[in-house]
């Protein structure tokens, strides 16, 4: 699990720094902080960006909305984002509105505040709604990370290391190169979310990371993985090996 | 002498037309079955429009199978026609193309003798005459009765003119006897005036002075003027030849007076004409006055048509601007009370911020005082003190300005507002996280009872301030070591989730509930009050429930505590 990294987008230097402070607290790795709106393209083109908290003013002039408009042109390229404003005033939201998905933040805010908007700005950018906020889901699937919510704190593990799914009862085990856990999410949304061409089904209880496979040995009804993880391959769900380009 | 025979010769032309016409005769054709250019020929005839009677008998003469009665009768009609418009040579021609078993042919005969007596063509005359007299003593008697003594003055006057004396003394005398007989003045006069000249021209005057003198004596009581001028010449022209100038001066002076009396008939007549000119001219000028009159009253009346249309579309005009203004009037009576009540609000609002915003910045003065006064003394306990209690009243201060900002903005319309699907239990957390210190500080033990993932469809920031007003007022009312719970519970019946902050305050008094869920947007201090505050609040609170299409409750037991209950919509599955 690695930590989210979040660019702030803030002209004031004691409100970034607040900010960041804040977020360090509850585990954000705060990747960079840009005061205008030259800096603040820079720096999201530069670095690997999970998501960004955008101060709608920079000095004068509402450049906020200005960067958020300029990412949301590039179809690739965009990312969660948080407006941070002081006012509610409409003309300024009207404005900002345009930039979908749209949420932001009334300054002056407290901690969880925060944290509770940068949940929801991941949630709506994903469009995968009242997960971090319900008892029984933590996980909003991207098409390179899981975002994991454990113990009031956000984790992002990438979906390349996963190596297989395991699924027990209402939980998943996760197995990636390094570590494993298990996360709150039913086998349903998974494969829903997953990109099926990375992501196969052998089993009723297994989902195999395509890129992890090894061997297949159809004798023993066995994948051989990564890392020497084994995983079962029904009868049921033979015909994946369709979708590989055999050999003969 | 040749200016007597003239004078004559005028008067016998005169007489040879006038035989008078038989209409019998052509009232005979009436039966006759074709109504045709015939009958109009007839028509035409009877009334003397010569012209029109040539132009139908020469279209009726063109049509075929016409028997020769009506052929001889046509040609009459035109001879006839020809004869009166004094073209004697086309008369004659017509006249000779009636067949002579024309019954009428006798009064051909005399016209075409009379015609010949207008030439100048005595002997053919004489004949035609003589043929005449033949045939209409035979054929036509009566007729040849009441043309006689003119036909045969006529003749005699013929026969003077061949200078035929005997003859012509013959038929003169004739004519005259007859017309002695019949009294008939005007031709007596005449035929006595022929005779007087029969027997001048033969130098007999003692024959013809006394037919002369018969024609003056005649004449001088007769009305003719050109007659009794006439023989009055005649008789002064003989007194003359016989040197007897005293007569001749008095037949002279007789004519000059009748000339005279002519010329007085024409200047009479003149006159008379003038006048009737005068007349007239004065009948135009009249008329043209009166059209002229007309013509002013027809503009007076057209001007006063404009004026009155003119003034209808001012009226008309008036009438629309005056209900338009009227109904503007009422717009703005009804927009002025509605200004009113909101000034007034807002005026009392601004008087009791301004009020506690003075109050409070006064105590902080005060308080920032006494904490150098004790920061000199280096009484860091008192200090500490003093600083929560300024962070206390700041805070409050703060919150009174945030909801004045939030209220100016929610009259204005100027919120953003958005309503979603909003996690209660979170959102009560982060507002909670704000309170905690403030709780701890007055020994207040908080709880917050909902449960997670408890989702509402509000707008999230309205919902924060709705919360933090809440829990601002449950602070205030709680004493020190008091209790206040945050729970939720739902209704299956309407689908709403019930938002709970209960305190055990003073609690609020039945009357008092009323006056606040009242809606109205007066503002009023509240009597158990010692810090600042408005009433805003609360009216912040409802309004912007209002605007979540929420329901805003409060239920109280006084000196037990207060129930401030907001409700939502739920979010179905969530």
């Amino acid at each position: 699990m690695a930590e989210i990294n979040v660019l702030i987008i803030e002209d004031s230097e004691e409100q970034a720094q607040k900010l960041k402070t804040v977020l360090k607290k509850n585990k954000y790795n705060v990747i960079g902080i840009a005061n205008n709106l030259q800096h603040a393209l820079k720096l999201f083109y530069e670095l690997s960006v999970d998501i960004v908290v955008i101060d709608v003013y920079l000095g004068e002039n509402p450049d906020g909305i200005t960067f958020a408009e300029t990412i949301s042109i590039v179809p690739n390229s965009i990312k969660p984002f948080v407006f941070l404003t002081s006012s509610k005033d409409r003309s300024i939201f009207e404005r900002a509105k345009l930039t979908k998905p749209f949420s932001f933040l009334l300054k002056p805010f407290n901690e969880l505040e925060v944290l509770y908007a940068l949940e929801m700005a991941l949630e709506k950018f994903y469009e995968q709604q009242n997960v971090f906020q319900s008892e029984n889901e933590n996980t909003i699937i991207s098409n390179e990370f899981l975002f994991i919510k454990k113990k009031n704190v956000l984790h992002k593990v990438s979906l390349k290391s996963i190596i297989y799914i395991e699924v027990e009862n209402r939980y998943c085990n996760i197995i990636t190169e390094q570590e494993s856990f298990l996360i709150q999410i039913s086998l349903g949304k998974m494969k829903e979310l997953l990109d099926d061409k990375k992501f196969f089904q052998t089993h009723r209880k297994f989902i195999v990371n395509n890129d992890a496979i090894q061997k297949i040995c159809l004798q023993d009804n066995l994948i051989l993985l990564k890392n020497n993880h084994k995983v079962i391959l029904s009868g049921k769900h033979k015909d994946i090996i369709k979708k590989f380009q055999i050999l003969k | 002498m040749t200016l007597l025979i003239r004078i004559f010769l005028f008067l016998i032309c005169l007489n040879c037309f006038s035989y008078p016409l038989k209409k019998d005769y052509f009232f005979q054709i009436n039966n006759d079955s074709i109504k045709s250019d015939f009958h109009k020929t007839k028509e035409f005839f009877i009334e003397k429009q010569w012209d029109s009677t040539l132009v139908y008998s020469h279209k009726s003469i063109l049509t075929k199978h016409i028997n020769q009665q009506k052929l001889d009768s046509l040609h009459f009609m035109r001879g006839y026609s020809f004869m009166r418009k004094k073209l004697f040579n086309e008369a004659i021609l017509e006249y000779n193309l009636v067949s002579e078993n024309f019954p009428e042919y006798s009064k051909i005969l005399l016209n075409l003798g009379g015609i010949a007596l207008e030439q100048n063509k005595y002997k053919k005359a004489i004949s035609y005459y003589l043929k005449f007299e033949s045939l209409a003593k035979k054929q036509n008697p009566k007729y040849y009765k009441s043309v006689e003594s003119s036909f045969i003055h006529d003749l005699g006057l013929s026969y003077f003119h061949l200078s035929e004396f005997t003859n012509a003394e013959k038929y003169l005398l004739k004519s005259h006897s007859i017309q002695n007989q019949k009294q008939d003045t005007s031709v007596l006069i005449r035929t006595s005036t022929d005779l007087g000249n029969l027997y001048y021209e033969q130098y007999k005057d003692n024959l013809a002075i006394p037919y002369f003198l018969k024609a003056y004596n005649l004449a001088k009581n007769f009305h003719n003027l050109n007659l009794k001028m006439n023989t009055a010449l005649n008789m002064a022209v003989v007194e003359e030849n016989r040197k007897d100038f005293q007569k001749a001066i008095f037949y002279r002076k007789k004519f000059e007076i009748w000339k005279d009396s002519i010329n007085d008939q024409n200047k009479v007549w003149e006159i008379a004409s003038l006048e009737k000119k005068h007349a007239i001219a004065e009948k135009q000028k009249e008329i043209q006055l009166l059209e002229l009159e007309n013509q002013i009253k027809n503009s007076e009346k057209n001007k006063l048509i404009l004026i009155s249309i003119l003034l209808l579309i001012v009226l008309t005009t008036i009438l629309i601007f005056y209900i338009q203004k009227s109904k503007i009037n009422k717009i703005i009576s009804i927009q002025k009370e509605a200004l009113n009540k909101s000034n007034n609000t807002k005026d009392k609002l601004l008087s009791v911020l301004s009020h506690d915003l003075r109050t409070s910045v006064n105590t902080l003065q005060e308080e920032n005082s006494k904490l150098l006064e004790n920061l000199n003394e280096k009484n860091y306990q008192i200090v500490k003190e003093i600083a929560l209690k300024n962070s206390a009243i700041s805070s409050s201060t703060y919150s009174l300005l945030d909801n004045l900002l939030h209220w100016i903005s929610l009259q204005n319309d100027q919120l953003y507002f958005h309503i979603d699907s909003v996690d209660l239990y979170s959102v009560t957390k982060q507002i909670e996280y704000y309170y905690t210190p403030f709780f701890t500080n007055k020994n207040i033990s908080f709880e917050n009872l909902i449960p997670k993932a408890n989702f509402i469809y509000a707008d999230l920031d309205s919902l924060k301030i709705i919360l933090r007003n809440l829990l601002d007022n449950a602070l205030k009312f709680t004493n020190t070591y008091g209790k206040i719970t945050i729970k939720t519970y739902s209704s299956e019946n309407d689908n709403f989730q019930y938002l709970v902050i209960e305190d055990s305050g003073v609690g609020i008094s039945e009357e008092k509930i009323d006056q606040l869920l009242k809606d109205t947007n007066s503002l009023q201090k509240k009597g158990n009050q010692k810090g600042i505050g408005t009433g805003l609040g609360i009216q912040l609170c409802k309004s912007m429930t209002k605007k979540n299409q929420g329901i805003f409750k409060i239920e109280s037991v006084e000196n037990e505590g207060t129930k401030m209950i907001v409700g939502f919509k739920k979010v179905k599955n969530g």
